[in-house]
């Protein structure tokens, strides 16, 4: 190819322009003749949006089809795009018009009939319905529970579960995977919710192809193989998260792309609302669906950014205008459901549950029973001859313990200890963990008419209630942390060891107020959170989070830290009563009251702000600890691991195994590596001014690509960077994206090979490889729907890859 | 001329917008298109400033011209930003501040006579003279630009100041480079190292070899003998010789100053801006204290901040390429990403950067269609080999030294194979004598080939309370100690004693079936269905018996991997599996990590997967002590370069993945370094030293980060809404935001990723990133302070410039002297109370000095 280059390029161009001539005919032919075919055949009513594509896209002017937020470039093309916004057609912002698509109906018609088939086989506990329904049956009884994750999927299980049995009590125990349900459990209604999102999903699939050009065919295509898609089938029939996650940001996402198409008409706010609703209602069910938020903003962004700001007959203030109006609109849609949603689930659960000690003395006390009816009466000001319990505020619940034993004389490396009274931080309620509150110069314990107050600031001593010893800290290392100084109770072995027992009260974060100043403020019980510093040392009493070994019962280990401000080192009151005399002090402490009461009020706001921290702080500090069926991100790619869901028990090999659709699977990752080949390709030959398919088919590839790309890289990527344990199922948002991304593929490739002989051999393999799709749908039913069971043979026979674990029975036949 | 026909057949495609003569609005734009297409425009340029219109007209002509502004088709992806650029681009030939470049360009090229720095020195006498002609040629060329463009008139090249950077910053560094004369925090470690390299014994440390290298031969160079323990920080140095290798360390940490200043130069040919960059790392106390010691910081900084400057210089290269520099600073970049990789896996971060600058570069020639696709490959291959072939060679390389020199047996040795080690001197299986094969009754230990797998341990633990059955603890242990001892027994007679003569000698068969007794405890290796402790679906292996005896499910079966039945065993080259008997699993070390209560051991467990043939399932057995057989000297099978190298980097990043926080330890978090919440100490007690950012500098790099991100999408907003504006300011602007964008993502790349890793962080882990955001402020104060005189009139004169830089200067410089004590040291009282020196500047509660 030495030609010289004055001819080569000459030649180079002809061949080009004849090229494009040729193919620049291709997207509009194929838009009318599909569109054409579609009509005859089914007879379909396609929505307006589409329709006006059409029309737009035969006209000559219009280069940019206006179902792309216009990745192209936006100087050159500002002429076509006025006229697009002259065209857009002025809809009432009231009028609401109903359309049906029979093809998105009939798609969802298929998936029900897979999804409610017999949906409530198996009558047993199915992997994580162990926590699902559990979380279900609590907001039965409005217990308090905590969870990392956020609460409406829970929410909607049992919503149904209400509205189809009333009279479920929630007193099912879910106590471990595959014990049989009773027949009192509304198993139907708990399993409708997944149930129906993932019957509607193929639809939504179908509908955001159409939204983002992929032809009619194409789009049925990627709703039929969500449908035969084996672990979608398996998730959307039990009880998981999975399939109100995914179904959500689609609706989403499709609200974004429709609102992009109307900027100009009033709807587009609507759109934008509708479409933050949808992400946030998938973001509240796990947190993974702000993916899908974020990228129904930037799609809507970007169609502001590329379409509408280059105009000049917008000024910049209205345009700014408008842009600020849209965010605002997403933005407030996005707060108001979320904060309901949690308004939602604070106000159910009222009473007090099993997970109640995450939460701080305060937010417990709000809670009916537990905590509340403890402190209920007791004194607020904590003063001097204040008998408390001081509870390790933020983190691991503890209380502050002191007991007879002492530290040993040597520790099991070597290093010597001061031998006195063991301080520690014990998880159970104790007579040990309580302490009275002592002014340095007074003696007399009892607290008299006038209280004498703590305040922010002052000096104390802690006497332990049982020993009656003070609370000390010295220059001695502690037992598991060397690096802090270790707190004792003070005993004297005339060892010229002074006591060192003075301790500062600093009360965190201000008096309750606004105000952050906690100059003044009084300890109160309960509420005011404080650090006690040691005077002497200028260090801060802190739960170390190590553990003693056994001559400390394996309490946790109480320290000192020159680190002052850190969440370990807060403490607050949690019960609280005066001192009535000296002499009884014993007698009193041993006679603890627990009188049943009201609680007490804590507001929404700040219940709901240390619930999201609490969510926030529990996913950072990741359960790490492995799962026989865990698998990391690498491993999804190629599916090489299941998941076992459910056995049927002895005798039988009956059970649900986890696995997707394989022949989807691997071809969709290959696809993956294909579109970004393709892609890649266009990009370099086009750098070269190389045009080898026309404007329009390349923008909408670029649309489609980084929507469903984009979407893919998201949410597959992000597990890449989380430090917990993962599964199979964490998956499945990509996958569904991979799908389309695979779909927008054969799309593109039927667009190129339409006018040459590869068409015939690109049909049939694609046929091909659709029939080997349902074929391998078929085999694998069997373990996704948990009957009928198979012979030991036949699970051998579906172990396509070594790794899948089917279980089989040892008395199997 | 190929690219005209291309360019006009683009002209043919549909979305092109009106052509430039019936288009008001864009009267500059098609300017250069029209240069290209027809003579005319061209003759307008080229008739004052011969020299630099000829470099001009040669760009078309022969771009392969040197000329170092004009970017010649330029960088992004859509076509209209090309012809932007371009424009840009002429503003840029012909603006006072940049003529000054062409000529020294076009004296290089045509001279050819010393050194860059040279002609770049002869420029300042002709200065003068030709910026007051380009001037006036460039007001009568464009009627566009007004008199109100950003000047930059100091864009020469300035020895004084860099000399004078040069000083400050080897003085600041080097003074009181000697106190302490104490270890100080991880000098305790490198230090240490550093001495093991002098000593040649092994070890194993999670970062690769070079600086610790380095580090052994600063001390080897300059004296010290390698005999220092370096226990712990606070342990005097005394008679040691440690001077010499602080000294080597704070020289590269003091080169840090000068590159910062001649990495902004070049990239924005403002000294004033270089300046400040430099003044920002020259007084940050952070930087100071971080690169005064025996660490490996100072000599990642340094080969990060010289990468950074070596890819920016060879860009400015970019018009005469393949020429002798142009290939020199190419290689000189591939060697110091090569050198920053090398000494701490951070450096990964600064591959990623340049290799975006690259992907960058490349993209920007593709997009030149007067070249010929070849010319691309050209390009690409050339950086291939530079930055991808030649770094991995030297990496390697750098391991191979790293091997070579550690040839004795050291404390790191237990991490490694069993073959690894017989390569070591003094270890015990180097020139190994014990019996070949093994015998009933001989005392062995045995290793798992799990790569960085342990030793078949136990010890007078049992599992915990609620970890399956409370028996003894079987775990793998990395390092030797007694209890690896087993004695290998026949499954139903106990082993004859070691020093029994009489009793008959038999081998073990492949296929035998054995007992293990742990020599320690007198306990059988057991195993039952229950869960193993961490890894669930497999079963729980403990001690189990008294004095030898215990049960049924003590029996297992030993196969050799490749053997027929009835083979012996071999010590270390036999891999075995030892077989449940009853349970029917397989022994195999899994490599997690188990809780505090086995001491951080390594699990062992007991597969019941039959086709599990990970190396987790193999063992070997190392040592073999039996006194009647006789010791033979075997020659194990030693592994190769390759194989050692794979097997080191195995163990690194498992090594690398382990250093998870515990329970209650306070780490740094990423979020809390660019705010400087909380130091390090270095020292403490009676002389304290005290790892702390300048808060002046930091927050200022704080604050601007959101202004730069202001700018930008100013800049784009103006881009996307087609204003027109005067071209000076948007050609200065363009170059900030172009600077800034690339210095942003340097930040980005050295800092985002700390967020997403498990391990454990510390404040130190920031500096790499902190480099990139001063020189991003130092960029932005000066393209500010810059824009002001500009745009606001009664600031023109040159005394508003001065009084900026002068207080800008003079604050962060008043700031170094207030907290240098925190680097140089402070004993007395701490900072809370009255009397101290440092009173009142402790700004932060979290502070801690």
């Amino acid at each position: 190819m030495r030609m010289g280059v004055k001819e080569k390029s000459k030649f180079g161009r002809s061949m080009m322009e004849e090229r494009k001539r040729g193919r620049s005919l291709l997207p509009s032919t194929d838009e009318s003749s599909e569109g054409e075919h579609v009509t005859n055949k089914k007879d379909i009513t396609s929505n307006a949006a589409s329709s006006s594509i059409k029309s737009k896209s035969r006209s000559p002017t219009a280069a940019v089809p206006s179902s792309s937020p216009s990745i192209s470039n936006s100087k050159n093309t500002q002429g076509s795009k006025r006229t697009i916004f002259e065209n857009a057609e002025e809809e009432s912002f009231w009028k609401i018009s109903f359309e049906i698509d029979i093809v998105a109906v009939g798609l969802f018609i298929l998936a029900a009939a897979t999804r409610f088939y017999n949906l409530t086989s198996p009558n047993s506990i199915v992997f994580d319905e162990l926590h699902y329904g559990k979380y279900a049956s609590l907001y039965m009884r409005q217990i308090f529970f905590f969870d990392p994750h956020p609460p409406l999927g829970k929410q909607l299980i049992a919503a149904s579960s209400y509205v189809f049995d009333r009279s479920y009590n929630g007193t099912f125990k879910f106590d471990r995977i595959g014990s049989p349900y009773p027949d009192w459990v509304p198993i139907f209604g708990m399993r409708f919710i997944p149930a129906l999102l993932g019957s509607v999903m193929p639809s939504f699939s179908y509908i955001l192809c159409r939204e983002i050009g992929i032809s009619m065919t194409f789009s049925i295509l990627s709703g039929l193989l969500i449908i035969f898609d084996n672990a979608l089938l398996i998730q959307s029939r039990h009880i998981l998260m999975e399939m109100p996650l995914i179904s959500f940001g689609l609706l989403s996402l499709i609200f974004a792309i429709k609102a992009t198409k109307q900027l100009n008409s009033n709807k587009s706010l609507l759109f934008v609302s509708i479409s933050a609703f949808f992400g946030t209602l998938s973001l509240s069910v796990k947190y993974i669906g702000s993916f899908y938020l974020a990228m129904s903003g930037f799609i809507v962004f970007y169609c502001f950014w590329s379409r509408v700001v280059p105009r000049k007959d917008f000024g910049a203030p209205q345009l700014l205008l408008k842009i600020g109006t849209v965010y605002l609109i997403f933005f407030l849609t996005f707060l108001a459901t979320y904060v309901s949603i949690f308004y939602i689930h604070l106000s159910i659960l009222t009473q007090a549950g099993p997970h109640d000690s995450v939460m701080t003395s305060a937010f417990q006390a709000s809670l009916k029973g537990g905590l509340a009816s403890i402190i209920k009466g007791q004194p607020v000001q904590v003063s001097h001859g204040s008998q408390v319990t001081l509870r390790h505020a933020l983190g691991r619940p503890c209380w502050m313990h002191s007991h007879l034993q002492n530290y040993p004389i040597k520790y099991s490396d070597g290093r010597g200890s001061s031998h006195q009274q063991q301080v520690t931080c014990y998880s159970f309620k104790d007579v040990n963990n309580w302490w009275i509150v002592k002014r340095p110069e007074v003696d007399n314990l009892a607290v008299n008419e006038t209280k004498d107050v703590i305040k922010h600031g002052d000096q104390i001593h802690l006497v332990h209630g049982m020993s009656g010893r003070l609370l000390n800290s010295h220059d001695v290392a502690a037992p598991q942390s060397p690096q802090n100084q270790e707190v004792s109770c003070y005993i004297d072995h005339n060892v010229s060891m002074p006591a060192e027992p003075l301790w500062r009260v600093e009360i965190v974060g201000g008096c309750g107020g606004v105000s952050q100043n906690s100059e003044g403020c009084e300890w109160h019980a309960v509420k005011s959170m404080v650090r006690l510093i040691h005077v002497t040392s200028g260090q801060a009493l802190r739960m170390s989070g190590k553990q003693l070994p056994k001559w400390g019962f394996n309490q946790h280990e109480v320290v000192t830290d020159r680190i002052v401000v850190q969440d370990d080192t807060v403490w607050n009151v949690e019960e609280h009563r005066y001192t009535k005399s000296e002499k009884d002090r014993e007698k009193e402490l041993l006679e603890a009251e627990m009188i049943p009461t009201k609680p007490t009020d804590l507001s929404f706001r700040s219940k709901f702000w240390e619930l999201q921290w609490k969510m926030l702080i529990s996913s950072g500090s990741s359960q790490t600890e492995s799962h026989a069926y865990a698998s990391f991100p690498s491993e999804w790619l190629f599916l090489s691991r299941g998941i076992a869901y459910w056995i049927g028990g002895s005798g039988t090999n009956a059970q649900i195994h986890l696995l997707g659709n394989p022949v989807i699977w691997l071809t969709g990752s290959f696809g993956v590596l294909l579109h970004l080949v393709i892609v890649g390709f266009y990009l370099l030959r086009r750098r070269r001014l190389c045009f080898d398919i026309d404007e329009e088919t390349w923008s909408t590839l670029l649309l489609q690509s980084s929507i469903c790309l984009g979407g893919y890289a998201l949410t597959y990527v992000y597990h890449f960077c989380v430090d917990r344990t993962l599964f199979l199922h964490h998956y499945l948002p990509s996958y569904v994206f991979k799908i389309m991304l695979m779909i927008s593929t054969l799309h593109h490739l039927n667009c190129i090979s339409k006018y040459s002989k590869l068409r015939y051999l690109f049909s049939a393999i694609l046929l091909l490889w659709i029939v080997f799709v349902m074929y391998a749908f078929s085999r694998f039913l069997p373990t996704s729907m948990g009957f009928p069971s198979l012979t030991r043979s036949e699970l051998e026979a579906l172990k396509w890859n070594q790794n899948w674990d089917f279980i089989v029975q040892s008395n199997s036949p | 001329m190929q690219a005209i026909g291309r360019r006009s057949l683009r002209n043919s495609t549909p979305r092109e917008s009106p052509t430039p003569e019936n288009d008001p609005l864009k009267p500059r734009r098609w300017v250069r298109t029209r240069g290209r297409l027809a003579k005319s425009p061209l003759s307008e340029f080229s008739d004052t400033d011969t020299e630099t219109e000829a470099a001009n007209q040669n760009h078309f002509i022969r771009p392969a011209t040197p000329k170092r502004y004009s970017k010649t088709f330029s960088n992004s992806g859509s076509n209209h930003t090309n012809i932007n650029h371009i424009l840009n681009n002429s503003r840029y030939a012909n603006d006072i501040s940049y003529s000054n470049s062409h000529i020294i360009m076009a004296k290089e090229s045509s001279a050819k006579s010393g050194s860059s720095k040279g002609a770049q020195n002869k420029t300042d006498q002709t200065k003068n003279k030709s910026s007051g002609s380009s001037s006036e040629s460039q007001k009568q060329k464009s009627q566009t630009s007004s008199a109100s463009g950003i000047n930059y008139n100091d864009t020469h090249w300035s020895w004084g100041v860099f000399l004078l950077i040069l000083v400050l910053g080897v003085g600041t560094r080097f003074y009181k480079v000697e106190e302490p004369d104490h270890v100080c925090w991880d000098e305790t470690h490198f230090g240490k190292m550093g001495s093991w390299y002098i000593n040649r014994t092994f070890f194993f440390d999670v970062h690769p070899p070079l600086g610790k290298m380095m580090i052994g031969a600063f001390g080897y160079l300059t004296g010290y003998n390698g005999t220092f323990p370096f226990e712990s920080p606070g342990q005097k140095y005394n008679e040691t010789k440690y001077v010499g290798m602080r000294v080597c360390c704070t020289a590269l940490g003091s080169m840090l100053v000068p590159l910062t200043y001649l990495t902004v130069w070049e990239m924005t040919e403002s000294t004033s801006a270089a300046c400040l960059a430099a003044a920002f790392i020259l007084f940050d106390v952070g930087l100071l204290t971080l690169t005064q010691y025996i660490l490996l910081d100072p000599i990642l900084l340094f080969f990060i901040s010289g990468s950074v400057y070596t890819s920016v210089k060879f860009y400015t290269y970019r018009n005469t390429p393949f020429t002798f520099v142009w290939w020199t600073w190419l290689v000189l970049s591939g060697v110091f990403i090569a050198c920053a990789i090398s000494v701490k896996f951070v450096g990964l971060f600064t591959v990623l950067y340049i290799g975006f600058r690259t992907i960058y570069e490349l993209w920007e020639i593709l997009g030149d269609l007067t070249k010929p696709i070849t010319y691309t490959m050209k390009h690409f291959i050339a950086r291939a080999m530079c930055l991808i072939a030649l770094p991995i060679a030297l990496y390697v390389t750098f391991f191979y030294i790293h091997l070579a020199v550690l040839n004795r047996s050291g404390n790191g040795d237990g991490f490694y194979s069993s073959a690894f080690q017989s390569q070591l001197i003094g270890n015990p299986l180097y020139n190994a004598s014990m019996p070949r094969e093994v015998a009933y009754g001989a005392m062995i230990s045995l290793k798992s080939q799990r790569t960085g797998g342990g030793y078949l341990h136990s010890h007078w633990h049992l599992y915990p309370e609620g970890v399956g059955a409370k028996q003894q603890q079987i775990t793998t242990y990395a390092h030797k100690d007694d209890n690896n001892k087993w004695i290998i027994k026949k499954f139903d007679e106990p082993a004859p004693k070691l020093d029994n003569k009489s009793a008959p000698i038999e081998l073990i068969k492949n296929g035998d079936l054995i007992r293990l007794e742990h020599i320690v405890t007198k306990r059988n290796l057991h195993t039952h269905r229950i869960p193993a402790p961490v890894t669930k679906k497999q079963w729980q292996v403990t001690g189990y018996g008294e004095n030898g005896t215990g049960d049924a499910n003590d029996v297992w079966r030993i196969e050799v991997l490749g053997g027929k039945p009835g083979d012996h065993i071999n010590v270390v080259s036999s891999r075995l599996r030892f077989f449940h008997q009853l349970q029917n699993c397989i022994l195999s070390g899994t490599g997690k990590q188990l809780p505090k209560w086995a001491y951080e051991q390594m699990e062992v467990s007991c597969s019941p997967n039959h086709r599990d043939v990970r190396k987790s399932t193999y063992w070997n057995i190392e040592e073999n002590h039996f006194p009647r057989l006789p010791n033979v000297s075997f020659q194990v099978h030693a592994p190769n370069f390759i194989e050692k190298l794979v097997e080191s980097h195995t163990i690194m990043f498992e090594g690398n993945a382990g250093l998870k926080p515990k329970e209650g330890e306070v780490t740094s978090r990423p979020w809390q370094w660019p705010i400087n919440y909380r130091g390090q100490y270095f020292s403490g007690s009676t002389y304290r030293i005290y790892l702390l950012g300048n808060p002046i500098i930091w927050w200022a790099n704080l604050a601007l980060l959101p202004l730069f991100a202001v700018i930008y999408i100013y800049h784009a907003w103006k881009e996307q809404r087609g204003y027109e504006e005067n071209v000076d300011i948007k050609a200065a602007r363009d170059k900030t935001v172009t600077v800034c964008g690339w210095l942003f993502v340097g930040w980005a790349l050295h800092y985002l990723p700390f967020y997403t890793m498990g391990r454990v962080l510390y404040f130190h882990h920031y500096f790499p990133a902190l480099l990139f955001s001063s020189m991003l402020s130092a960029v932005i104060i000066d393209y500010f302070i810059r824009l002001l005189i500009s745009t606001v009139s009664f600031l023109k004169d040159n005394g508003f410039f001065h009084v900026m830089y002068g207080l800008t200067l003079s604050t962060v410089a008043y700031s170094f002297y207030l907290f240098a004590p925190l680097s140089y040291g402070t004993s007395g009282p701490l900072a809370v109370e009255e009397n101290s020196t440092m009173h009142g500047l402790k700004w932060l509660d979290s502070w801690e000095f």
